[in-house]
């Protein structure tokens, strides 16, 4: 399995893993064209600043025990046995932001495309690494395999 | 080893076979995660409460600006920067050719037909040689420093005359060139102008002042130095450096500044040092533009000129060949990547202008007063690195480059070629045996595919489907090393191209040297629009710098616009970041000049886009 890692000391508080995270949701995935004055392209991960101002990547941890996933009852959550990775079937989503309220990151959120369901990391499911991990610029956030 | 790829392939092995060579092919890996907010623009760091970045939870910077008050900000400055580059570059030369007018130099000026041929068309004083080069330069430096309320005289005489109708009617006609720089600056400092448009309309401004002063201006006073341009066949690569000589290499964008090598470096006497310390003698080796321009006026120092090597990029490697004996440079592109390799190599280097002052160069001020002092110099710096270093030092020259290509040509020399008028290539055009005409101008970088990759791809496109290829800058160091300059290369190029090549004895893509050349192609097109009684935009004539790499690209590009013609670049201009700047440039500036911005990272895709513009520029022309 393999998961995000964070050295938090490294973040230089660029955001490039926000612009790579909407650039790879968009249809041409294009740095150079996503819209980042729209409001409806919504990163799944965020950089805020830690109590000591320390820039922090934030990211969906894809949890061994998902607090969203147990709290959506559409099953629209479901965490997959083989890569660990907790992922989102849109179709069967009700909307009930059921999984925003319970998320202790926070990293669940509305979609801003389809504003009728939630929206979340899907661990980039089409590339072999995701987007945010090859767009850090300093070695903040790495993919090991655990 | 992973390195960035160049379409020169025999450049991409000898870089693989240097194992300890660090250039900047081997950085592009290193450097291949990019700031999206950079990349497109909108990113602010004019004040404290900075950096500010655009985001869609973040739409405005602290002060309240917004992405498109930042974008052309950011487009603004860069624009300024390049404008100031090649004004520097034409103050110098004019400051030279007035000094050799007032006979403060034994140069004597090899392009007195040309003096002749301006004075009378701009109706300047003079009663002989001398007096007619300080009135000229003057009047250009007059300009230069002339206030923005002030406008340029020379822009009225020497704009194609409905471009300087359209300009008036824009308000756009420049005032004093560095005035219009300073305020671009003071404009787009910190809470001032929030006017996208202003600020878009002051950088057509600013690229008036680039094509008709620093291209245009700086060619005519090169010329009137150094010699006109004299079409004929010449080395190029690596191939054309000779370890039997003592080489210095030169890189920059003035020959009126290390042109007093040319002469300095093939006297007897000079001889006579290079042949005590074992060599034959000295040559000067081209490299970037200011090797590009003593290529094209290589008619005039054909002893001393061993030919142009190719462009920025490759002079890192140049020197890994061990057969460069010293680097005088005087502007950009001079990387900072050469000074380890020099180092390494124990190559010296000297500096002619501290504006490009590399850290471990001497820097020589350049004065023509100063002028034998300097070569002297020169010789003995470059001669105790030959016999030093050169025993110890493996010299490894590739076999690499081309015996003909065809240098030379310029918006005269073309001229002359056709028979003293531009009707031939004009009925071509008619005919429907060359479909159009692309400049494909500006720089080499490492980014759009690799090293002059999209460059050449789409250049050999365009000449398939007939269409005629002009190159001016980096451009031309990439397309003559891979051979597309040579009169084979007709062989790459549609039917009825091909054809009219082999008749001619000329290749598909014709060169007219370094980027201060683009100056050229403008003055060609404004010829052919001449002869047919069109403006510019009519044409059909399409400009790309598909590898632009740096500011001054940037102004170059903002004179095409001004002029009416579209524009194609593989890389975004860092303006994606606004949709109304993004707009302007490439839909509704259409509107104003007749030029837009084309941004297009398809080789494919973008030859199809031209193609169908100069297709439909045809039918407004009813051919």
């Amino acid at each position: 399995m393999q998961r995000i890692f964070i050295n938090k000391s490294l973040c230089a508080g660029c955001k490039n893993c926000e612009a790579a995270c909407m650039a790879e949701h968009t249809t041409h995935r294009s740095l150079w064209l996503v819209n980042l004055s729209d409001p409806s392209n919504k990163p799944n991960n965020r950089v805020a600043l830690d109590n000591s101002g320390q820039p922090t990547p934030i990211f969906c941890q894809h949890c061994d025990d998902p607090a969203c996933v147990t709290a959506c009852m559409a099953g629209a959550l479901t965490k997959n046995p083989e890569t660990g990775v907790v992922e989102h079937n849109r179709d069967k989503c009700a909307g009930c932001w059921m999984c925003i309220m319970s998320c202790p990151y926070g990293m669940m959120h509305t979609s801003g495309v389809y504003e009728d369901t939630a929206a979340k990391c899907d661990f980039c499911a089409e590339r072999g690494t995701p987007r945010c991990v090859s767009s850090c610029p300093t070695g903040a956030i790495t993919l090991r395999t655990i | 080893m992973s390195i960035c790829v160049s379409a020169d392939k025999v450049l991409e092995k000898f870089i693989l076979s240097k194992k300890d060579l660090e250039s900047s092919f081997n950085r592009v890996p290193d450097q291949e995660v990019k700031c999206a907010f950079g990349m497109q623009g909108i990113c602010c760091r004019l004040c404290a409460n900075g950096p500010c970045r655009i985001t869609p939870t973040t739409p405005k910077g602290v002060c309240g600006a917004t992405a498109d008050t930042i974008v052309a900000r950011n487009f603004l400055r860069a624009v300024a920067a390049g404008a100031a580059c090649y004004l520097h570059v034409v103050e110098n030369t004019a400051a030279n050719l007035k000094a050799i007018g007032l006979g403060q130099s034994d140069i004597s000026l090899k392009g007195t037909r040309l003096l002749e041929e301006l004075s009378s068309k701009l109706d300047l004083p003079g009663n002989n040689v001398g007096e007619k080069a300080v009135a000229l330069a003057n009047q250009v430096i007059q300009d230069l420093y002339r206030p923005r309320h002030e406008k340029m005289e020379l822009v009225e005489k020497l704009a194609y005359t409905p471009r300087y109708k359209k300009w008036t009617e824009l308000n756009i006609l420049p005032g004093g060139a560095k005035a219009e720089v300073f305020d671009a600056l003071v404009k787009t400092s910190t809470n001032l102008n929030s006017d996208p448009m202003d600020m878009l309309l002051h950088a057509l401004r600013l690229g008036i002042t680039t094509g008709i002063y620093g291209l245009g201006l700086t060619n005519h006073l090169n010329d009137i130095i150094w010699g006109e341009p004299r079409i004929r066949l010449a080395k190029v690569g690596f191939g054309v450096l000779d370890p039997e000589y003592i080489n210095v290499m030169v890189t920059g964008h003035q020959q009126a500044l290390v042109g007093i090598l040319q002469d300095g470096l093939s006297t007897s006497e000079a001889i006579n040092i290079a042949e005590k310390a074992g060599a034959k003698g000295f040559k000067l080796v081209g490299s970037t533009c200011v090797g590009q321009d003593m290529q094209l006026r290589g008619a005039h120092c054909q002893q001393i000129f061993a030919g142009q090597t190719g462009n920025n990029f490759t002079s890192e490697i140049l020197i890994a060949t061990g057969a460069v004996d010293l680097v005088v440079s005087e502007f950009n592109c001079t990387l900072p990547g050469i000074e380890p390799v020099c180092d390494a190599y124990g190559v010296p280097q000297i500096c002619l202008d501290d504006v490009a002052k590399k850290q471990n160069a001497e820097y020589i001020a350049f004065s023509l007063a100063e002028k034998d002092t300097i070569i002297q110099k020169v010789i003995e710096t470059a001669v105790e690195r030959y016999k030093k270093q050169r025993p110890s030092v493996k010299v490894d020259i590739p076999e690499h480059g081309y015996d003909d290509v065809v240098t030379g040509v310029s918006q005269k020399t073309l001229k002359e070629f056709l028979g003293g008028s531009y009707k031939p290539l004009i009925d071509l055009i008619i005919a429907g045996k060359i479909k159009g005409i692309a400049g494909v101008v500006g720089c080499s970088n490492l980014t759009a595919k690799g090293h002059d990759v999209f460059t050449v791809e789409m250049t050999k496109e365009l000449i398939k489907r007939n269409i005629i290829v002009l190159s001016a800058g980096c451009t031309s160091g990439a397309l003559e090393n891979v051979g597309l300059m040579s009169p084979s290369a007709a062989e790459l190029a549609g039917e009825s191209l091909k054809a009219i090549c082999r008749q001619l004895e000329i290749p598909p893509v014709l060169n007219f040297g370094p980027c201060l050349a683009i100056g050229r192609l403008e003055e060609t097109a404004a010829d052919i629009a001449g002869e047919l009684g069109v403006d510019l935009p009519e044409l059909p004539l399409v400009l790309s710098a598909p590898q632009w790499l740096e500011e001054q690209a940037l102004a170059d590009g903002s004179f095409g616009l001004a002029l009416g013609l579209p524009l194609h670049l593989a890389i975004p201009p860092f303006i994606t970041g606004s949709e109304l700047v993004t707009n302007i440039l490439t839909k509704d500036i259409e509107g104003l000049t007749g030029g837009k911005v084309i941004v297009n990272g398809n080789v494919e895709d973008t030859v199809n886009e031209l193609e169908a513009i100069i297709m439909a520029k045809r039918a407004g022309l009813n051919i």
